[in-house]
């Protein structure tokens, strides 16, 4: 099956045509809502299009069926800007600290394991009636952006923690012996060095934070979050404007990931030519 | 340049000395063993030994970038031992030289002014002067992910001379490249030492290299010294088994002293041969078991029905033979039996490739190999691990 | 020699803590300090106005004497289960063919990412997109009427159980292909050569070799896929069409109810029927190695 060179197993044909089912599973679905959300006027839920319009966007804007979606995307987009940077920040240094066995160290990492697979509606209430019971209000500055932390950060622990694997510290060193000080090192040559992985935290923290539904359900106070919006959406609205809204946020979300995918790209290829973008740092 | 930037040029800047130099890891593994040696300023050092025995640590530590455990590191008189890297006049030449993937060659050499603040147009202008000495004026927008090993040797060199050190420290510098290429960067560094006139500190695990290059060549085992001295001197006459085993060329024999007298021991080895051997020193050591050296290519062989020396031979079964070029290689197991397993490893003799083909020797023949007296060179200690090569 | 040691003998003691600070910080506010409360909040009284601090097992008792208590769990561990087996198949068949059938690296790569882009949207309008595919009107029934195939709509395609796992599936099979490709991506491949002159089929290569090597792989991938499944909120409810609750629903109505202890409650005996399920899969395969060659 792994011969160099030559005809190629029929295992490969029947696994390739096993994958191609899985993407068309995949995406299917997702570009049915897309092609629906260009219903025309008096077209459903369903097949067949009754026309092909813009209807169901304008709708979304000028919110005569709908709730509050403008006001829930411009909480959505600064919440998640806030937990993407703070997803990096605390994630980098994590990383950096993990490099080294401290004290603790092991006690700390199933402290993140459990973050990572508690059930997020459970900790969403625990926050919730922590706000509460201490008399504080939830906001989604404030509850919200804390029980996202919970959810992003494993993940941005865990990509920092499987780059740092990679990083030679002689680079560090290096830098040291050319009499670079402690914050020279850090950013002159590890932030720049570690960067696609940054921008992986980055894109992570962004996107599970702009969908996070569980955790931020009891928390994020009288205001909603997108997610949240599309959720009550969900049980009162019987018109294609829902896949309006589904194919602007899907775009926009492709749009992010295609941002940092290709910023990765680009680095890995100037750095190590038409090497693998897996190449070592 | 920039006053305190300015390589210290005093007479001695780059004499370094390690007094008692000790290093403990925290998990309890002892790296250097209490290591006293003096190099010279402007002299190029190689310090030789095996994977673990300590060599990289005392170079890392006269770098700055580990602690002596206890002990003295000293640069052109002044001690360094708790100055940061960049105070202490060294530069260090990674292994796999750790050049910044992110930066590009002109970059990677800037690096230090950078970070000491000196403005753009001047750290690339004294850059492009250093690019220029090793010749990579062509490539200084390249990345290091585009350069060749020999390329990304140069800009490790450059990036660390540009510091202006008085002592240049080199890990491994050549271990990264092709057999051909490291012939040539090895004779570069030699050349580009005598122009600039500083130390350099090269550690390394072959032989040959370290012949090659150095001026002195320190031979390690076990975080211990255990010969620093001239490549010549230390191929000549290894102070120990261990170095002339390590350093390879030599037959290492054995004998229990029977009489002494007017500097001349006389021995018996293990099989019953006799040898007469020139002491250093004259001394009183009868009974004691003596170790010396003779070189492969100092052992004549002869076959063992021509009637043999009744003294400094040996005799043995041939092993093998390899064709050399010039010479050949015989290899001898010990002829007695049992003398193997006293230690006894027979013996290897380098025989000029005329003087072999006038009358080859193959497996199974039964020679006898012998020197003259002045052609042993007595060890000082005694029986060693280190590989033969 | 070749010990390159990081010098962190060099650094401060202090400085590890120092980094991790920021990280234990919101540990411990927004996970141990909750869930805490969570566990107290479970003990107290209350009534229709407030909540009182007690020591009472009354909650307890409310949920485990309800019937329906015990269908919720049943019924989403049964869905775990078979999310499970689905998601591993898939997760299992996809990676093998990204990691040992795809020769060029950079393709395997993009191909990869085909398959996890949809991880970062949203988890809510991919499982709605399900709806015009599904429904009595939706396109996979008006295909089948169209060809003859049948000659009522299939009403089990929506609002039913098998909606539920087509979308769990759709939702968590990537959390299954990542870990396993992250672990075959590690196999030696000359295994493969060794297997064959040993006089392996390929089934048995793969039954003997393959499985046994991504073992931890499968392992982290159950975790993740038993616990989303456990923990789900809004599958359940919309996707059976509202015949159904989660566990999780059912909290969430005690909560709009304003019965928060009843709800903490079964939070508590939520977290503790993970960690069992957790710990059994553990109990199979020790994911600490996997875990720690992470670090």
């Amino acid at each position: 099956m792994l011969t160099a060179a030559g005809r190629r197993p029929w295992t490969f044909y029947a696994l390739a045509a096993f994958f191609a089912l899985y993407v068309a599973f995949l995406y299917g679905p997702m570009i049915c809502i897309f092609v629906l959300s260009f219903q025309g006027p008096q077209g459903a839920l369903v097949f067949p299009m009754r026309g092909v319009s813009l209807h169901w966007f304008a709708e979304l804007v000028t919110q005569t069926e709908t709730g509050d979606i403008l006001g829930a995307i411009s909480r959505s987009i600064p919440l998640a800007i806030i937990v993407m940077a703070a997803t990096v920040a605390v994630s980098v240094a994590g990383g950096l600290a993990f490099r080294d066995r401290f004290r603790g160290g092991a006690a700390l990492f199933y402290g993140v394991i459990v973050s990572l697979v508690a059930p997020g509606y459970v900790l969403g209430i625990g926050i919730g009636l922590m706000f509460q019971l201490l008399g504080l209000p939830a906001h989604w500055y404030s509850s919200a952006l804390g029980a996202q932390l919970t959810w992003t950060l494993p993940f941005g622990l865990l990509i920092m923690f499987a780059v740092f694997g990679r990083f030679n510290r002689s680079y560090e060193e290096a830098a040291r012996d050319l009499g670079a000080g402690a914050g020279q090192i850090l950013r002159l040559v590890v932030i720049p060095i570690v960067l696609p992985g940054i921008i992986a935290v980055a894109l992570f923290g962004f996107t599970l934070s702009y969908d996070e539904f569980a955790r931020t359900l009891q928390t994020s106070g009288s205001t909603n979050t997108l997610p949240l919006e599309i959720w009550s959406m969900t049980t009162n609205v019987t018109s294609p404007v829902i896949y309006a809204l589904g194919t602007v946020t899907t775009a926009f979300s492709f749009i992010v990931i295609g941002v940092a995918l290709s910023a990765i790209a680009l680095i890995q290829r100037r750095r190590y030519g038409r090497a693998l973008p897996a190449g070592r740092h | 340049m920039h006053g305190t930037y300015e390589r210290d040029t005093r007479t001695g800047a780059g004499r370094v000395e390690l007094v008692g130099l000790y290093k403990r890891y925290p998990d309890g593994t002892v790296a250097v063993d209490g290591v006293n040696l003096a190099i010279e300023d402007g002299s190029y050092c190689c310090l030789l030994g095996p994977s673990g025995c300590g060599k990289t640590t005392i170079l890392r530590m006269i770098a700055g970038h580990e602690t002596p455990t206890d002990g003295e590191i000293v640069i052109g008189g002044e001690t360094m031992v708790g100055r940061a890297p960049r105070q202490r006049g060294t530069a260090m030449m990674f292994q796999n030289y750790a050049l910044f993937p992110h930066l590009s060659v002109r970059d990677n050499i800037a690096f230090s002014l950078r970070v000491r603040g000196i403005g753009k147009r001047e750290r690339y202008r004294e850059a492009d002067q250093v690019i220029e000495q090793v010749q990579l004026s062509a490539l200084a927008h390249r990345l290091p992910a585009q350069l060749s090993g020999g390329q990304q040797q140069r800009v490790a060199l450059a990036r660390a001379i540009i510091t202006r050190p008085r002592v240049l420290l080199l890990d491994e510098p050549l271990s990264a490249l092709d057999e051909f290429l490291r012939l040539q960067m090895r004779s570069e560094l030699r050349q580009m030492q005598t122009r600039l006139g500083i130390t350099f500190i090269h550690v390394t695990h072959t032989q040959l290299e370290a012949v090659a290059v150095a001026d002195q060549v320190v031979v390690m085992e076990k975080g211990r010294i255990e010969q620093s001295a001239t490549a010549r001197e230390i191929y000549a006459s290894p102070r120990s088994a261990y170095v002339a085993r390590f350093m390879g060329g030599q037959n290492v024999l054995r004998g229990t002293v029977e009489t002494v007298a007017g500097g001349v021991a006389t021995l018996r080895g293990p099989g019953g041969e006799r040898f007469a051997l020139r002491l250093a020193t004259e001394r009183s050591l009868a009974g004691r078991e003596l170790y010396f050296a003779v070189r492969r290519d100092h052992l004549r062989l002869t076959r063992a029905d021509a009637a043999p020396p009744s003294i400094n031979a040996v005799s043995g079964r041939v092993r093998a033979v390899e064709y050399q070029g010039t010479y050949v290689k015989v290899a001898v197991d010990p002829a007695t039996p049992g003398a193997k397993a006293e230690g006894g490893d027979g013996f290897v003799a380098y025989v000029e490739e005329g003087d072999y083909f006038r009358d080859p020797v193959v497996p199974g023949t039964t020679v006898v190999g012998s020197w003259q007296i002045d052609e042993a060179h007595e060890l000082a200690s005694g029986p060693a691990t280190a590989p033969a090569v | 020699m070749t010990r390159t040691s990081p010098s962190g003998e060099r650094a401060s003691p202090a400085r590890p803590y120092l980094l991790v600070a920021p990280l234990l910080v919101v540990l411990l506010v927004f996970v141990v300090a909750p869930l805490a409360f969570v566990v107290a909040v479970s003990f107290f009284h209350y009534d229709n106005f407030a909540i009182i601090p007690a020591f009472s097992f009354e909650n307890y008792a409310d949920v485990l004497t309800a019937h329906l208590t015990y269908d919720l769990y049943l019924t989403m561990i049964w869905f775990s289960l078979l999310t499970w087996f689905f998601t591993l198949i898939i997760g299992f068949t996809v990676a093998y063919f990204l990691v040992f059938h795809v020769r060029n690296p950079l393709i395997a790569i993009g191909l990869f990412l085909v398959c996890t882009v949809p991880f970062w949207t949203s988890n809510v309008i991919r499982m709605i997109s399900w709806l015009p595919l599904l429904g009595k009107q939706g396109l996979i029934n008006s295909a089948l009427l169209a060809t003859g195939a049948i000659r009522q709509p299939l009403q089990f395609l929506l609002f039913s159980d098998f909606s539920v796992v087509v979308s769990y599936v759709h939702l968590f099979t990537i959390f299954m292909i990542v870990p396993i490709f992250n672990s075959m991506s590690r196999i030696d491949r000359t295994l493969f050569e060794a297997a064959a002159d040993a006089g392996s089929s390929r089934w048995q290569t793969l039954l003997h070799v393959v499985v046994p090597l991504c073992k931890s792989g499968i392992a982290l991938g159950s975790i993740f896929v038993v616990t989303l499944v456990m923990g789900d909120f809004y599958v359940v409810k919309v996707m059976s069409g509202g015949s159904r609750a989660s566990i999780v629903s059912a909290m969430y109505d005690d909560i709009s109810t304003l019965l928060f202890p009843h709800a903490a409650a079964n939070a508590v005996i939520l977290m503790i029927i993970v960690v069992i399920m957790v710990s059994l899969i553990l109990r199979v395969v020790d994911v600490r190695k996997e875990l720690a060659s992470q670090r």
